[in-house]
């Protein structure tokens, strides 16, 4: 069994976020974006490669969108309405919400502004929507006999999530865009700690390591409580979903505190809407936003008024948001002509500008002028303040959550390429977790997990049931230290609890597996025990003895009589007491310790006697009989004998 | 009722003949006589009987899990009953063969012998086979039930920890959490010494921080804490420094857990650790790994040294420094309050370890200023003031604009406490202290609530910046000046402000010659009510006045000491209006009435000024002189019945001398006597919750106030006894402590031992006199009034009325008064060796 995964967007790049996965036989399509940067076929993912026949609703068993921005829904609409896929599809309630307001915005601008070729309706926008299925977070959606997925919480954006997959014993974690440190008002990615053959995770900061978000958002306050104080006003262009509302929220908690009365004003427009539904979106926010929301709603703002055309002129200081973001037209840049001229006046960037936009031009450089166009220029001479704020994890949030979750392995999507090729070397070094980063159209092949079902035996369920653990101190030789040629040993305790250890796994051909108890062994395979034991006939010397009793025994020299057999054990006994102590005892017939048992041979060929030369000295023979578990006292206690001298006293 | 008796009984046995159903009906009627207390002796004796038969004589499992539950609610409300029952249970307990029942009725067991100690001797006959043998019958829930309350019965620690540390291994995770608290557990009761069992336990703790379920990680991670602490405890001195760092990296492994408790619990195990190396310490505050953490040895050493010193580590064991970048960082920025306070709280022991660190931590505290959670702003203040104390705050400009905000915070615990570090902070430029002194200025117009205090500091910053002062009040002298009508405008609490800044100049150590114009303090003498209301703490009006006037004529004092003598630490904010130093006696001769001289000269030793001067100054005794302070205050809190607050507070204060507890210079008697103190304040905070109206439905044990009562008699006797060197006042503060307790002891007439309690009374009082006669010494306002009304309780020999509202009275009069630690006290101590078997077995 393996999980393929087949990379069709975000491979090795920033822009429609699409990956085919098949996990067990199952397809799951993982976000449908497209890119922003291309106009031509280039902005969708290549849904040839997922089937020749284009007959997609039985190539792919679902779609799973992680959240609402253009790079990972955008393409969603086409899939459906133009190529014709009518499976299920995925997403969170927000992200339901969200989508169409998105597509339909962005719509409008290719359509009604730029007069470009329409790739989806309205209706489509509409008719894909009512599609989707709405799942809720940490829950488990079975979408057919073998395929689960489950939403885990991922920062970023409203909405946005992790999704789970898992299909017979093979299980992976597709993240989407996430933020694993929190903002004001989205927490950070949670998850649980998952068993995962894979771990597709985004990599739009590979390398970087954010510092804390802190010292931005004080220079951020800073700077506008600054501005407002010396009486000038704020203009900061956003886009309406995110940025705007987390930034709303640290200002009118600052003006909260320090009792501040400047106006802080939103322009119309999607703004007003996309606040509404963070308001009724409550449950997806962070903790604090959570708990006061019973006695204030966070996205309530108290000091946010709404804007009218006739304040921009008004005189005193004010805070406004005005959309679209990077003053790329519309609001914001007309706003931005009245206000630019004036060095009272601060226009914070929050966030990336495009090359191109006026907010590009205003972070690079520090330009007084600036050409709007032919007959048009601004002069600029109001304060500039960048804000880098991101809601994407940094390299070390990635490597905490691979860390969290010890996936097998992991692919990384959505990044740069030289910097994902370090971060890969960077998972594969520090954790020893493989780590892929396929280009576009790619596939990567992984092997699952697969695991075998077995019976087990009521005895073993039983014994399973009862805790049976011992300590055992593990011996750990250090053998490295080859200079003083000392092997240091020290022991650590360690705990073993081998209930289940203890099973035996039988697997009969044509028959399923079966666990049974170590004791139902034999009976099962209806055969005997055998135990192995281990027997030496071994000499020892009574020499001297002979010599002084002169020869009264009339005995051939190898030959003990049956009467004196018991006091050649008592002597042995004797001996062997003062050598081991209380562990040997006197069975009269037998000496034993432990498992070994030491009795005189009569025999004059013994099988268990080494003849490996004549004797020389009169001996008696004793034979030794032990089991596996003494072996290494039995030859103890056989060298000791061997070195004895019976007739010494 | 209880002609229903006959059937009830009837019902239960029938249950043993009869047991397919069990008769819920007459279970709820046996139970509701048992708990009614008008139920006569012998219905309750005649139940006991019959669920002692039915308990003989049935096997229905559910049958005799109700009849346990029945015969231990006989034994609570009845106590006479409790031995019977306890016998009874304990008869089927020992033939009882189903784990689940045993285990149920020794639940009964147990808690009657805590109720009745006679019964514990019982319990200790069952040994620790038979306890052990119950967890390893099939049963989760008993196993994990026993393993949670196995510190109640009798059983030898290291059977205890075998047991322990083996569940551990358990497939359930719940009894690998209960096994994980009992490690921890065992762990505090410090009879394990075996170096090898603690490494062992310490390594499966860790093992277990990885597991898959969150409450066994966190856990795991108070396990790792408090075994990492033994272990260190345990290992050679050359060895300690090595295994505290390693436990301390092991828990900032777990900072980025997905689970907030698992985070919490590890902030605050991190707290928890005396000793870190300065370079791991620096990494918690950089996400990017540091130059000195980067190359990949293990910690500090390199592994060879270490193994030398006969130290192995498993492999699996070693772990890098790097694991601990950010964590801090993380912390404080964390999504959860819950967790950035705990982040928070526990740099507040670790920047006592490094100054550099602490410097470093400075910045992001700085940050947490702005956060959305109150308790976790105010918490970071109190960070930055116990920087401030341990001298280790070194604000910067950069942090000024921050820092400021707070003093227009609108909550007034945080403007209070910025206050409190801008007394103590040293600013090293004109820019600083100009934008101190606007913040100060502006707190002062948002909230004129806070005037009082706010000229308070800026006098003791002036005092501590003289140079910047007579620099800005050049600037400002405009605006003090009277308007052209010739009029100093008195509304103006600005000018009130800048006029108290002006004339704190001239006791500057640095400013000798003042430059500050003298007719400024000549109109400061016009504010003199506000100023002096301000400066109580500092001095009185009169001394004030003295003051001005003298600097009025010349400009020049010579030994600003003499006036006011510098504090460090926190001002007290005692009420002693009439202190005054007698340095300053001299200068006040001339200025005001000899009378008033008089009147004060018998208080001379009781001033605290005096005692600020004769004070060592070092940092423990700061700190231990700020918390008997902080201790008048609780008292506030106890009458108003907030328990939980003033156990918090004191807790603090334990936990704050502990981390004094391995400094060698400190007086360990001091510190002993102290701790001493405040257990006694702790339990007489507990005793005093009983005299309290009860706000809602509390239960109290039974015989909880007399154990009480108890162990603050035994702590004052220590107190007295065991402390040499106390001076009069102080034995004095000790017995009156020992009189109230009498009286708390006689006011509750169940658990008085009226003749004895009452000698002890007579006795203390005259001790009490005589100690006022030779220290000509006030006497209490509370032994005053018992004295007079001694007489009287003697009489109500039979607790008559009228005498629980006379007691009530004098309890009302009685209030915590600040304990003046002048000397040190010898801590007499003495300790005996006995041959001690631990165990029965």
């Amino acid at each position: 069994m393996a999980i393929e995964c087949l990379v069709l967007g975000a491979g090795q790049e920033v822009g429609k976020s699409c990956a085919v996965v098949t996990i067990n036989g199952k397809r799951i399509m993982f976000d449908c974006g497209m890119h922003m940067g291309y106009l031509d076929h280039r902005r969708f993912p290549d849904f040839s490669l997922i089937s020749k026949s284009a007959d997609f609703n039985t190539a792919i068993d679902c779609i799973v969108i992680t959240h609402f921005h253009l790079d990972h829904v955008g393409a969603l609409p086409y899939f459906t309405e133009v190529c014709g896929y009518s499976g299920p599809i995925y997403m969170t309630y927000p992200t339901k919400a969200l989508s169409p307001l998105m597509l339909e915005d962005y719509r409008k601008v290719m359509v009604d502004r730029r007069g470009e070729q329409e790739l989806f309706s309205n209706d489509d926008i509409m008719k894909c929507m009512k599609k989707v299925i709405a799942v809720d977070l940490k829950q488990t959606v079975q979408v057919d006999k073998d395929l689960q997925i489950r939403a885990y919480y991922a920062g970023h954006v409203l909405g946005a999530a992790m999704f789970y997959a898992k299909v017979g014993d093979a299980a992976m974690v597709y993240t989407g865009d996430y933020n694993m440190t929190p903002d004001r008002h989205l927490g950070a990615a949670q998850i649980d700690r998952l068993q995962l053959d894979l771990l597709i995770t985004e990599s739009t900061y590979a390398t970087t390591v954010r510092d804390s978000k802190y010292a931005r958002e004080r220079e951020f306050l800073k700077a506008v409580h600054k501005c407002v104080a010396d009486g000038g006003k704020v203009l900061i262009p956003t886009f309406a979903l995110g940025r705007a509302q987390e930034l709303c929220i640290l200002l009118d908690n600052y003006w909260e505190r320090m009792n501040l009365k400047v106006p802080i004003y939103f322009s119309a427009g999607l703004t007003i809407q996309a606040n509404m539904y963070y308001k009724m979106l409550i449950s997806w926010t962070n903790q604090r936003v959570k708990e006061t929301y019973a006695t204030h709603n966070a996205f309530d703002f108290k000091n946010v008024r709404s804007f009218d055309r006739s304040l921009i002129n008004a005189p005193g200081p004010c805070v406004l948001f005005a959309t679209p973001g990077m003053i790329s037209g519309g609001f914001s840049l007309e706003v931005f002509k009245l206000w630019a001229p004036s060095e009272m006046n601060l226009v914070t960037l929050p966030g990336y500008c495009l090359a191109g936009t006026i907010g590009h031009k205003l972070t690079t450089g520090k330009p007084t002028k600036i050409d709007l166009d032919k007959d048009i220029q601004i002069s600029v001479r109001c304060q500039i303040h960048q804000l880098s704020f991101s809601p994407h994890t940094d390299a070390k949030g990635i490597m905490d959550l691979v860390k969290f979750l010890s996936p097998k392995h992991v692919i990384l999507v959505h990044g740069e390429k030289p910097k994902m090729a370090s971060l890969k070397g960077k998972i594969e070094s520090d954790l020893g977790i493989q780590c892929y980063y396929p280009a576009n159209n790619d596939t990567v092949c992984i092997p699952s997990t697969c695991w075998l079902k077995a019976d087990t035996s009521k005895t073993f369920i039983r014994s399973s049931l009862n805790p049976n653990f011992k300590f055992v101190k593990t011996i750990s030789e250090d053998k490295s230290n080859l200079v003083s040629k000392e092997t240091e040993a020290t022991s650590v305790l360690q705990v073993h609890d081998e209930r289940v250890a203890e099973g035996i796994l039988i697997v009969e051909k044509s028959k399923k597996a079966k666990v049974v108890h170590q004791n139902e062994l034999l009976l099962m395979i209806g055969k005997d025990k055998h135990d192995v034991q281990f027997a030496y006939c071994c000499p020892v010397q009574i020499g001297n003895l002979e010599r002084t009793k002169g020869m009264d025994f009339a005995l051939s020299k190898n030959v003990v009589s049956t009467s004196d057999e018991c006091s050649w054990l008592h002597l042995l006994f004797a001996k062997l007491a003062t050598k081991l102590g209380g562990n040997i005892q006197d069975f009269g017939q037998h000496l034993q310790v432990d498992s070994i048992h030491i009795s005189v041979c009569l025999k004059d060929i013994c099988p268990y006697r080494t003849t490996d030369g004549p004797q020389k000295e009169p001996a008696v023979f004793f034979c030794c009989t032990w089991s596996v578990a003494d072996v290494n006292l039995a030859w103890e206690i056989i060298s000791i004998m061997e070195n004895l001298d019976l007739s010494i006293i | 009722m209880e002609q229903h008796l006959g059937s009830v009984c009837e019902c239960i046995l029938s249950l043993s003949t009869n047991d397919k159903r069990l008769n819920l009906r007459a279970l709820a009627s046996a139970r509701s006589l048992i708990i009614n207390s008008s139920t006569s002796d012998s219905t309750i004796s005649a139940l006991f009987e019959t669920l002692t038969r039915f308990l003989q004589l049935t096997t229905e499992p559910r049958a005799l899990h109700h009849t346990l539950k029945l015969l231990s609610d006989i034994a609570f409300h009845h106590s006479r009953l409790s031995g019977l029952v306890f016998h009874s249970v304990r008869s089927y307990l020992l033939r009882s063969d189903s784990t689940r029942l045993s285990a149920e009725s020794l639940a009964v067991l147990s808690s009657i012998a805590e109720h009745d100690r006679s019964l514990a001797s019982a319990m200790d006959e069952l040994d620790d086979r038979f306890f052990v043998s119950l967890c390893f019958g099939p049963s989760v829930s008993v196993r994990s039930w026993f393993l949670s309350n196995a510190f109640r019965f009798p059983i030898r620690p290291y059977v205890l920890l075998t047991v322990m540390l083996g569940f551990t291994k358990d497939p359930y995770p719940y009894v690998r959490r209960v096994a994980l608290d009992g490690l921890v557990g065992l762990s505090k009761s410090s009879v394990i010494e075996d170096c090898g069992v603690i490494e062992g336990c310490y390594c499966r703790a860790v093992e277990l921080l990885g597991d898959a379920e969150d409450s066994v990680r966190c856990a795991a991670v108070h396990a790792v804490s408090e075994w990492g602490k033994m272990l260190v405890a345990s290992v050679q001195e050359m060895n300690k420094r090595y295994w505290s760092d390693a436990v301390f990296v092991r828990l900032c492994s777990m900072v980025r857990d997905m689970s907030m408790e698992v985070r919490v619990a590890a902030f605050d195990a991190l707290g928890k650790i005396g000793v870190v190396s300065e370079d791991i310490l620096l990494q918690t505050l950089s996400k990017r790994v540091l130059g000195i953490t980067k190359e990949k040895k293990p910690l500090g050493q390199c592994s060879a040294k270490r193994k030398s010193l006969g130290q192995y580590i498993p492999k699996h064991f070693d772990i890098q420094a790097c694991v601990a970048a950010g964590a801090f960082v993380h912390g404080l920025e964390d999504e959860f309050y819950e967790v950035r306070w705990s982040a928070c709280h526990s740099l507040h022991t670790l920047t006592i370890l490094s100054a550099k660190f602490a410097g470093e931590a400075l910045n992001l505290l700085m940050d947490v200023l702005n956060d959305d959670s109150l308790n976790v702003r105010l918490r970071a203040l109190e960070t930055m003031h116990h920087m401030a104390t341990c001298d280790h705050l070194k604000v910067q400009e950069t942090h000024m604009h921050m820092f400021l905000g707070t003093l227009v915070d609108n909550s007034t615990f945080i403007r209070s406490t910025a206050r409190k570090i801008l007394r103590l902070m040293k600013l090293h430029d004109l820019k600083m202290f100009q934008s101190s002194i606007d913040g100060l200025l502006e707190n002062l117009e948002v909230y004129p609530q806070d005037e009082a205090d706010i000229l308070s500091v800026l006098f003791d910053i002036g005092r501590n910046h003289g140079n910047f002062v007579v620099c800005i009040i050049k600037k400002f002298s405009q605006e003090i000046e009277p308007s052209c009508e010739g009029r100093l405008d008195f509304d103006s609490v600005r000018v009130a402000a800048l006029l108290v800044l002006a004339i704190s100049a001239p006791l500057s150590e640095a400013q000798k010659v003042c430059s500050i114009p003298s007719r400024i303090f000549s109109y400061a003498v016009t504010l003199l009510g506000r100023i002096s209301h301000a400066l109580k703490d500092v001095m009185n009006q009169n001394t004030l006045l003295a003051y001005l006037s003298h600097c009025s004529k010349s400009t020049i004092v010579d030994n600003s000491e003499s006036f006011f003598p510098m504090i460090e630490g926190d001002i007290p904010n005692c009420s002693c209006i009439d202190m005054i130093s007698p340095a300053g006696m001299s200068l006040q001769q001339g200025a005001s009435e000899n009378e008033n001289q008089k009147r004060l000269e018998p208080r001379k030793s009781a001033t605290p000024l005096l005692d600020c001067q004769l004070e060592v100054h070092s940092e423990v005794a700061k700190s231990i002189k700020l918390i008997l302070l902080k201790i008048n205050d609780i008292w506030f809190l106890v009458q108003k019945g907030c328990m939980a607050e003033v156990l918090r507070m004191l807790r603090s204060f334990r936990e704050e001398l502990a981390t004094y507890m391995s400094d060698s210079l400190v007086s360990a008697d001091t510190l002993a006597f102290t701790f001493q103190y405040l257990r006694v304040v702790k339990l007489l905070a507990k005793v005093w919750e009983h005299f309290l109206p009860p706000r809602k439905t509390q239960s109290y044990r039974i015989g909880e106030l007399n154990l009480l009562l108890g162990k603050l008699d035994r702590n004052l006797k220590e107190m007295r006894y065991r402390f040499r060197g106390l001076s009069k006042e102080e034995e004095l503060h000790v017995l009156e402590l020992i009189l109230v307790t009498c009286i708390l002891r006689l006011s509750k007439v169940e658990i008085c031992c009226h003749n004895a309690t009452l000698k002890k009374l007579s006795m203390i009082i005259s001790h009490a006199e005589f100690l006022h006669k030779e220290g000509s010494i006030e006497p209490y306002n509370f032994v005053v009034e018992l004295k007079k009304s001694l007489g009287e309780i003697d009489t109500y020999n039979d607790g008559a009325s009228c005498r629980p509202f006379l007691l009530k009275r004098l309890l009302e009069s009685f209030s915590l008064k600040q304990f003046r630690l002048s000397g040190s006290p010898k801590h007499i101590k003495a300790e005996i060796d006995l041959p001690v078997r631990i165990g029965c077995g």
